[in-house]
């Protein structure tokens, strides 16, 4: 028994040993980061991996201030919960018409839906920017909302129709034996039924848009989200690398904190996207 | 339940209202706005020069906002060009002097009657002046390349700190004293091939005569000549004699070598006189008066004086598409203005296209020296070469250093490349 007992402690230890440095691989530069911006530019110059021993906030309040992130930030939160929150309500009532309402055509349009998640971003891009030209939505913030939309929308269709699929399509007829209209059966019945996705969806899209440069470079151009901000602290040839790493802690607090309040969810948001429709 | 159903349908309620309300935000102004991209406003160093220029001008003009949007600058001249292309962006734009200017001029307002009036007191015009001898952008800095030398370490080698080299003999046996003490001559940063172009201007501005300076713009001047051939054979020749720290194809110039030159590691490097590589930045961590500068000796040839090898560095132009071409073209004057030029100066420390700021108050030895030099500069070769051929000289520049070809074979390849380029 006591045999057994140490061969398993030793599988534990072989096992535990290089996870632990899988793991620390990937907390250090987490470390590094937070690390250097507590440092001055002269300071990480003279001694890069170092401890910061004099450890100063100035980097974050320059980042913050005089590189604008504050302002970034606003833009960022704005079209963030724009986009989310027309991403929930479009695909919602997508995902209920598809899954449940089961009109003609409505296979091939979520086989449409399906093909559309296949394309790159960066394949349709000139074509969106044309677009977006000609609809005179470039530096505009609804433009931007807009565009998310459009780019997360075949996902969060694909979601919520795969998950209204799983419900009890009984509920839809009573509600509508009891005299419950199309819309009402969506108001009162499968929004509320539809929590879990939407949550998930709300977080993924949340993390999506939050992180987005490329599609953020191309519609404002004038007004910055936080990501393109940051990777404009990166200067022709120089970057000032305890600024930035200010910039990166400020641009990432929000998701780590939404991430650490939801982290179940978002987890769980791999076994809804999973369900088969 | 009853309250996560509420939430939910407020949500959803909030959603068109919210996207609607951004949708008008903003679309309607009494004021005018005059937006201007770059890369640099959001730097620390140079937020002193910005505001400054934002204050002076918006209480000059009530009524009028001037935005800064700084651009990543790695993406700028992509972004550039779909704002060009769409006939619609920021009023003012920030350019590189010579090609990243003269490409755009078509895109750009020509300037001429509105700088009148300072066309006298900003130098470096030449670099923002289109093929059809218009003024496209008002220069801010002057861009030229300095070899920056720690005093500590020339005294350490038994060499006297104040005293330069003034002639290429001079030049190695400052190297061999210094390798004697144990340290690297040169640092040294080739990896993007920027070290051998920093190489080639340093060496050519003073080697080359004003004919051959032309000759050499004009494509005529071959790399296979004996003036450039030496050149290209100092590169290899100065490798094998130790002058640089080891792994310099492997370095990055900017900021790896600049960064070991400032540590101590290293005793000289070809430094710039813009705002970055700078006086300033060396006289952060080395100390003011540990920092020396002198212009670099040519190979042969030259008339014994040595001149700073010049260019316009970065200018401001006013877009064609601006609704607001004279308020536009009043900004970019501000830019070069003396007041604020003397701020870009002392906080960025870069050279000022302005020639009236008053740098008499500058404590830095090394920034006096390099005042003094800008009444009087050659050309920067590297400048003067087709986008092919600085690619090539790239190349080449670090194969040379690996052994992998030979000078001879080297600037044939350039040749080429050349002749390919001046045929286009």
């Amino acid at each position: 028994m006591a045999a057994v007992e140490r061969k398993q402690k030793r599988v534990l230890w072989a096992i535990s040993i290089p996870m632990a440095i899988l793991a620390l691989s990937a907390v250090y530069p987490i470390f590094f980061t937070i690390n250097a911006a507590l440092k001055t530019r002269k300071g990480f110059v003279l001694d890069r991996f170092g401890l910061a021993t004099d450890p100063t906030f100035a980097n974050f309040s320059q980042a913050w201030n005089q590189s604008r992130l504050s302002e970034y930030f606003t833009n960022s939160v704005v079209v963030t919960i724009g986009a989310v929150l027309l991403l929930l309500l479009v695909s919602s009532l997508a995902g209920y018409a598809l899954a449940i309402l089961r009109f003609r055509g409505s296979k091939l349009i979520f086989t449409i839906i399906l093909v559309s998640l296949m394309i790159p971003v960066q394949v349709v891009l000139v074509p969106f920017y044309r677009t977006m030209i000609a609809l005179d939505l470039i530096n505009s913030r609804a433009g931007l909302i807009i565009a998310y939309t459009a780019f997360f929308l075949p996902f969060s269709v694909y979601l919520m129709t795969a998950f209204y699929a799983r419900l009890p399509r009984e509920l839809f007829e009573a509600a509508q034996i009891d005299g419950a209209g199309l819309v009402q059966v969506w108001w009162h019945i499968m929004l509320p039924m539809g929590k879990p996705a939407l949550i998930t969806l709300g977080i993924l899209n949340t993390l999506y848009c939050w992180n987005d440069l490329l599609i953020s470079l191309l519609v404002l151009q004038d007004q910055r989200t936080l990501m393109v901000g940051i990777a404009a602290l990166r200067g022709e040839y120089t970057t000032n690398v305890p600024l930035l790493a200010a910039g990166i802690c400020l641009a990432a607090a929000p998701i780590v904190i939404i991430y650490m309040i939801f982290q179940r969810q978002i987890v769980s948001g791999i076994a809804v996207g999973a369900v088969k429709g | 339940m009853k309250a996560t159903n509420r939430t939910l349908r407020a949500g959803t309620m909030l959603a068109a209202a919210f996207t609607l309300a951004i949708g008008f935000a903003g679309t309607a102004s009494a004021d005018t706005t005059l937006t201007v991209w770059d890369w640099k406003n959001g730097d620390p160093v140079t937020a002193d020069y910005y505001a400054a220029v934002k204050k002076d001008f918006e209480a000059a003009h009530p009524g009028v906002t001037v935005k800064y949007v700084m651009q990543p600058h790695d993406q700028y001249y992509t972004l550039l060009g779909t704002a060009i292309s769409s006939g619609q962006g920021p009023d003012v734009v920030l350019l590189h002097g010579g090609s990243q200017a003269k490409e755009r001029v078509s895109a750009l307002t020509k300037l001429d009657d509105k700088v009148a009036d300072i066309k006298g007191t900003v130098a470096g015009w030449d670099e923002f002046t289109g093929a059809d001898g218009g003024l496209y952008a008002v220069p801010i800095s002057i861009q030229g390349f300095a070899v920056y030398y720690n005093k500590d370490l020339f005294a350490k080698a038994g060499l006297d700190p104040e005293k330069t080299p003034k002639s290429w003999a001079d030049l190695s046996a400052t190297a061999e004293a210094l390798k004697k003490a144990g340290v690297a001559p040169f640092a040294l940063g080739n990896k993007e091939g920027f070290g051998a172009d920093f190489f080639l201007s340093a060496v050519a501005a003073n080697g080359w005569t004003k004919a051959q300076q032309d000759a050499w713009t004009k494509g005529d001047l071959k790399w296979s000549s004996p003036e450039v051939k030496a050149i290209v054979q100092a590169w290899v020749d100065t490798k094998g004699a130790g002058w640089y720290a080891d792994g310099a194809n492997s370095t990055a110039k900017f900021m790896d070598e600049y960064e070991s030159f400032e540590r101590g590691e290293n005793a000289q490097t070809i430094g710039l006189i813009s705002d970055v590589a700078h006086w300033k930045e060396f006289d952060e961590f080395l100390g003011a008066d540990k920092v020396g500068v002198y212009v670099m000796p040519p190979i042969a040839g030259g008339d014994g004086s040595l001149k700073l090898p010049l260019a316009g560095g970065i200018g401001y132009g006013v877009t064609k598409f601006s609704p607001n071409q004279d308020l536009a073209a009043d900004l970019v004057k501000s830019f070069a203005d003396t007041d604020h030029m003397k701020i870009f100066f002392e906080t960025a420390g870069a050279i000022p296209a302005n020639t009236k700021v008053d740098t008499s108050d500058t404590k830095s030895p090394s920034a006096k020296v390099i005042l003094a030099w800008l009444s009087d500069g050659v050309p920067l070769a590297h400048n003067n070469m087709s986008t092919a051929e600085v690619e090539e000289w790239h190349r080449q520049s670090q194969l040379l250093f690996t052994g992998e070809t030979t000078v001879d074979k080297a600037v044939a390849r350039l040749d080429d490349v050349q002749a390919q380029s001046k045929k286009k």
